[in-house]
């Protein structure tokens, strides 16, 4: 019946490539055709990513009330985390966000190969991105500086004394920063996962430039994670 | 394609490396300005300026938006547009407390006072440490319920 409907619409749009018998293996039967399919993929991957920008925004939101409230000590806190990092990161994730773009646009062109090694790429950009975010943990986590009660800043290391950020909301600061880039960092891994069962497919020849829908949706949720850190990138190290 | 099937527009790669290239010299200057220029108060917004022009470059080249079917611009701008209402009626909110005509002056810095003294005297009972401030708390404490009862 899936048939009769589809071969019906291309009739209707006076066909547009494939051929009326033309059934593709990846067309779900309550899809009129590949195009009505490709876009309600799209659409539900958008009203997901909204659901993400408001689970971020809650937490952005948080930050801007106590920033509000403390601004001095939201720019004196803000000065404990290393801007080189984050800077490297954000060119980092910049960059993964270009060599996915980049896979989208060579598997609609039909070429596999280019597809693959954009999405190695853009894992191991991903990769280096969370070893930076590890380090710069770590070297929070010698000195005391934790999220929530464990805050207790302590000891001296490149000259800067960390107990003097022993201050009143340098904890609520560095929750806050803790929690937004925990999070966005759980994103990341999951985006790393994502690309790496991308990658196997990609290997496996299973896109091209008719069905590729998966790397659409995987590259559309991996520039959110890069948007939510183009704004915690300056909120959070540089002002 | 050609004949108007939106979601398969190939973005060029010029614009593709054109808009990484913006990208990146957009990070360049939100770290000039930040770091080496002091404009006072102006250095948030201007640093909220530069970041959501980024966005807004992923979000129209990278993501295609400016290519794709209409509904889901619809999608992302209400979505944006609550994200707006969330924060501005949050701060309509914690901006302005205290300054109702109902609370006293130094009402929220009092409360805050009051916590903050709290929590130093539940860390000196968790360090097992004598609670030298006992005398004016009991005060204090009693002055901040005055001002809970008037707000209820």
């Amino acid at each position: 019946m899936s048939t009769t409907i589809a071969s019906t619409e291309h009739d209707t749009q006076g066909g547009h490539g494939a051929s009326h018998d033309d059934h593709p293996a990846f067309l779900q039967h309550h899809f009129v055709n590949a195009d009505q399919q490709f876009d309600a993929a799209k659409m539900g991957m958008w009203l997901f990513l909204i659901t993400e920008i408001l689970l971020f925004s809650g937490m952005f939101v948080a930050y801007t009330v106590y920033r509000a409230w403390h601004p001095e000590v939201f720019l004196e806190a803000s000065t404990l985390l290393d801007w080189k990092l984050g800077g490297l990161n954000t060119l980092v994730l910049l960059a993964s966000s270009l060599t996915v773009a980049l896979s989208i646009h060579y598997i609609q062109k039909g070429n596999q190969a280019a597809l693959f090694w954009n999405l190695l790429i853009t894992i191991l950009l991903a990769c280096v991105f969370l070893v930076v975010k590890y380090f710069e943990y770590m070297a929070k986590f010698e000195h005391g500086i934790f999220a929530g009660e464990g805050f207790d800043p302590h000891g001296v290391s490149h000259g800067v004394d960390y107990a003097k950020y022993n201050i009143p909301y340098a904890k609520q600061f560095f929750s806050i920063y803790f929690i937004m880039t925990g999070i966005h960092g759980f994103h990341v891994i999951v985006g790393i996962i994502l690309m790496t069962w991308l990658l196997v497919k990609a290997r496996l020849g299973h896109f091209s430039a008719a069905w590729y829908t998966p790397v659409e949706l995987t590259g559309l949720y991996w520039h959110i994670v890069d948007i939510i850190w183009i704004f915690l990138f300056p909120l959070m190290y540089l002002i | 394609m050609a004949d108007g099937h939106h979601g398969h527009h190939i973005v060029p790669l010029k614009i593709l490396w054109g808009v990484f290239g913006g990208l990146i010299f957009l990070t360049i200057i939100t770290v000039i300005t930040a770091k080496q220029v002091d404009l006072g108060p102006l250095n948030l917004p201007l640093a909220l300026v530069i970041a959501g022009t980024k966005a807004t470059l992923v979000v129209t080249f990278f993501m295609a938006l400016k290519w794709d079917n209409r509904v889901n611009l619809l999608i992302f701008s209400l979505g944006f547009i609550f994200v707006i209402v969330f924060l501005s009626f949050t701060l309509f909110d914690t901006s302005f407390r205290g300054d109702m005509s109902n609370a006293e002056e130094n009402y929220i810095s009092d409360q805050e006072r009051i916590e903050q003294q709290l929590l130093e005297r539940q860390e000196r009972l968790e360090q097992g440490l004598p609670l030298d401030v006992e005398e004016e708390e009991p005060a204090d404490a009693g002055h901040g319920d005055d001002h809970g009862d008037d707000g209820h």
